[in-house]
């Protein structure tokens, strides 16, 4: 393959090269011929071209030998290949000036070999080189009338374009179509010594690109025959040279430097845009501020934590409220339903009265009975009574069951009364025997044990307030064992119940009395529920006074013979028994009398609170 | 997918019905035109003579090329015309050999005598390039030229018919060229001239009378159609 290449490329070289190369046919321009001295030569042809292809011209030369030089010594003879029997002519025209033997047209037949030789007195002098055809031999003439036309100037006003224009030459007989010429341009520049030269091609205009402003350029022709080898001579130079125009150059450097200065200034305003982005971004779009309300933390306000910030609203984190007693007040929710309201001490509003956070929650209509009152003082550290949210006393009213009315959205506090009317006669009218229990329990003391003593309710209901938030979460099964409870207690007598808070965790244990069935509600939840404690005597006690419902709690006065004795809200644990429950009243073993527990070791002790002295009297 | 298809259909019928009529009237243009229009038929048999002259321009080069290369080839850098009295098998063919003969001759003769000489060399440059390719001293570089040189002379024999055709057809020439139908006739007499002919003189040959044909071929255009180019 290389190989192929190679010698391809040789021929093409070749090829190439034989346009300098002499053609066989023109042996006269052959220049070793002259190269070699002259002066060993004999007289030889010098020259033989035709300019039209009609005539042609033979030039010789007597070489070395001078007695030769004489006009007239040496005759030219041809001979006209165009038939087997052509014999040697003479020279039809001498022009001895230049020895020179001009072939006119009667003479000169195109395609037909020709052979010229010089003849002395009896000497031959014959080159086989000399014999040509008509056609090989022609140079035309160069072309005339050459000028050049200013075409444009590069628009950076240091090139522009020239087109030549000329005529073919008038020797030459193009318009009948007997000659095809072709040509080629050649410029340099004044000073220079290498000639550039353009393509031949057969047209009488050619366009020179690429010529520099200011400089002074030099351009002739020459011409040829298509397909042949030979040109014709060069004709006369003309010059081109173009001037500058400085009509245009303010105008561009201008608009250039007007748009790389506009470019600049971009860059750098984007620049300036980008590396102050934030301060920018913070003068044109300041930020919202956020919503602060004192003593809730905004984060509150975040998603995701409604319940919280809807507990701290509405009771825990009531503006104004300091923090401690939030976070205080927030476990143990239902002290916020306790309000010192001298007004309702009374019972100014019946309804006011009489409704109780118990009877709200639980649902029943008669308003009479008045709630579970706390003896409570208009200390600061009660919670004001403040409207829960709708969720709250729905959640559990829809635990309860049947409630009847739920459309409860406050549950106001109750008033504090002792001796108020129990809610036992509700219980007893009422087509509905809900047992009544107390929601809500007064801590009465806080054991040392981490237990919490609490003071009895008006009803015996099981049911113990739930609002606190953290134990919503312990509410389902609490109600559910609530309900149970309940449905329990509904069957059986209202017993007395006591609630223990017992603080480890197990939450709250409630444990039926005797009467109820042994299985306490609360195994249905583990450590959930409430664990009521049931003191065994007491159900003497009712018995005794007559009641129908058990009182859970021990009234102060016994000398209340109603029906429903007033439900004091605290009681006081006299004693613990082996069962470890809470004895309020001490085992009447000698009679069921209503009359005031007397116990034989207690002091009769103020209802309220036992304090912490009587603690140990407390002991099992 | 034929919803589509619907707007697009009678805009490419528009569209091949244009395309058809620019063709049509493109080669009614080139080829055929009404009758009425001279200069219609002028200007295609101009455009035929540029292209068969180009077309011979071509062959004259390359016939120009090979013989050179044969010369460097196989033979001394001495004129070789004197030596042999070379009779090209074509020399029976009566060509005008100066531009006052090429004028005065008749169209009709001038005619006849490029078709004679195309018809002429159609077979020897055929055996010539067969020669060639079984000569392992050129390569393809001159095996390709010998047969673009031999396609050459069949092309631009089919196109001088067509021109001719086109004439009688103007009514340019009369009709009176019925030999040219039977080339073989044409070759009767030379038929053997030729291979004695070595490769060397056939290229002469070959090249002297491409240059005929490229020139009688002009003046017949110059004396024809004048005024398209000349």
């Amino acid at each position: 393959m290389a190989v192929l290449l190679s010698s391809n490329l040789f021929l093409i070289l070749l090829v190439s090269a034989l346009d300098w190369l002499p053609t066989p046919a023109s042996a006269f321009l052959i220049d070793w011929d002259r190269t070699t001295s002259s002066a060993t030569l004999g007289p030889h042809f010098t020259d033989c071209i035709s300019r039209d292809q009609e005539t042609f011209r033979c030039w010789w030369s007597p070489g070395s030998l001078q007695n030769l030089s004489s006009p007239g010594a040496l005759r030219v003879f041809y001979l006209k290949k165009d038939s087997p029997t052509s014999e040697w002519k003479e020279c039809p025209e001498y022009i001895h000036e230049n020895r020179e033997c001009f072939f006119d047209a009667n003479h000169t037949s195109v395609w037909i070999p020709y052979c010229v030789q010089l003849r002395g007195h009896n000497v031959t002098y014959f080159n086989e080189d000399d014999c040509f055809t008509v056609e090989n031999i022609v140079r035309p003439d160069p072309p005339v009338s050459l000028n050049w036309t200013l075409l444009n100037i590069s628009p950076s006003g240091l090139n522009y374009d020239v087109l030549v224009s000329w005529k073919p030459p008038p020797s030459a007989d193009v318009g009948v179509g007997w000659m095809r010429i072709e040509y080629e341009i050649q410029y340099r520049e004044r000073n220079a010594t290498n000639w550039e030269a353009l393509e031949k091609q057969p047209h009488t205009q050619q366009t020179i690109y690429g010529l520099q402003i200011g400089k002074e350029y030099e351009v002739h022709i020459r011409s040829r025959m298509q397909a042949f080898v030979k040109f014709g001579e060069f004709s006369d130079s003309i010059f081109i040279e173009v001037t500058e125009i400085s009509s245009k150059d303010s105008t561009v450097p201008f608009t250039l430097v007007l748009i790389f200065g506009v470019v600049g200034v971009l860059i750098v305003i984007m620049l300036i845009v980008i590396s102050q982005q934030q301060r920018i971004m913070m003068i044109l779009l300041p930020p919202v501020p956020a919503p602060k309300i004192k003593g809730i933390d905004s984060e509150l306000l975040k998603k995701g934590k409604l319940e919280e910030l809807n507990f701290i609203l509405n009771g825990g984190g009531v503006d104004g409220l300091p923090a401690y007693a939030t976070d205080f007040y927030q476990e143990e929710p239902w002290v916020e339903f306790i309000e010192v309201d001298e007004e309702d001490a009374e019972g100014g509003d019946k309804e006011d009265n009489y409704n109780s956070d118990t009877q709200r929650l639980i649902g029943l209509p008669h308003r009479n009975v008045e709630g579970f009152r706390a003896i409570s003082h208009p200390d600061d550290d009660s919670g004001r009574a403040s409207c829960y949210d709708t969720d709250l006393p729905e959640h559990l009213a829809s635990l309860l069951p049947g409630q009847p009315e739920d459309n409860k959205t406050c549950l106001d506090a109750p008033a504090t009364e002792m001796g108020e009317k129990p809610l036992i006669q509700t219980q007893i009218g009422g087509p509905q025997t809900w047992i009544n229990t107390d929601l809500y329990a007064q801590v009465s003391n806080v054991m040392p044990s981490g237990g919490v003593v609490l003071s009895p309710g008006q009803q015996p209901k099981i049911q113990e307030n739930t609002s606190g938030s953290e134990r919503e979460t312990q509410k389902g099964g609490k109600q559910n064992e609530d309900v149970e409870g309940i449905k329990e207690q509904k069957r059986n007598e209202p017993q007395f119940q006591l609630f223990v808070l017992v603080p480890e965790g197990s939450g709250y244990t409630a444990e039926n009395n005797t009467q109820q069935t042994s299985t306490p509600p609360s195994t249905s939840v583990p450590g959930v529920g409430y664990q009521t404690i049931q003191p065994q005597p007491m159900e003497t006690k009712p018995a005794a006074t007559g009641d129908t419902n058990e009182s859970p709690y021990i009234l102060p006065e016994p000398s209340q013979s109603q029906l429903f004795t007033p439900v004091a809200d605290y009681t006081v644990v006299q004693e613990l028994d082996t069962h470890r429950s809470l004895l309020l009243n001490p085992p009447p073993s000698q009679s069921p009398s209503l009359c005031q527990p007397q116990h034989p070791l207690k002091v009769p002790m103020p209802v309220g609170y036992v304090t912490p002295d009587l603690l140990g009297n407390l002991a099992p | 997918m034929s919803a589509h298809i619907r707007p697009v259909s009678p805009l490419l019928v528009v569209l091949i019905y244009l395309a058809l009529c620019s063709r049509l009237s493109s080669m009614r243009a080139a080829s055929s035109c009404t009758n009425g229009q001279t200069g219609c038929h002028f200007l295609s048999l101009a455009n035929l003579f540029d292209r068969v002259i180009q077309h011979s321009a071509r062959m004259h080069g390359i016939s120009n090329d090979l013989h050179s290369e044969f010369e460097l080839y196989f033979l001394p850098s001495k004129n070789q015309i004197g030596r042999v009295s070379r009779n090209c098998h074509t020399s029976t063919i009566l060509t005008p050999n100066g531009k006052e003969n090429a004028q005065r001759i008749a169209r009709e003769e001038l005619t006849e005598v490029i078709l004679k000489l195309l018809v002429a060399w159609r077979e020897p440059l055929w055996h010539f390039h067969q020669n060639m390719a079984q000569h392992h001293e050129f390569n393809n570089f001159s095996s390709n030229k010998s047969l673009e040189m031999s396609d050459m002379v069949h092309e631009l024999r089919r196109g001088v018919q067509k021109v001719v055709e086109k004439m009688q057809m103007l009514g340019v020439i009369s009709s009176s060229l019925g030999n040219l139908a039977s080339p073989e006739a044409l070759l009767a007499s030379d038929r053997a001239e030729w291979r004695l002919m070595n490769d060397y003189d056939l290229l002469y040959c070959f090249r002297r009378d491409s240059n005929k044909i490229q020139n009688y071929l002009k003046i017949l255009k110059c004396r024809i159609v004048p005024e398209h180019g000349c």
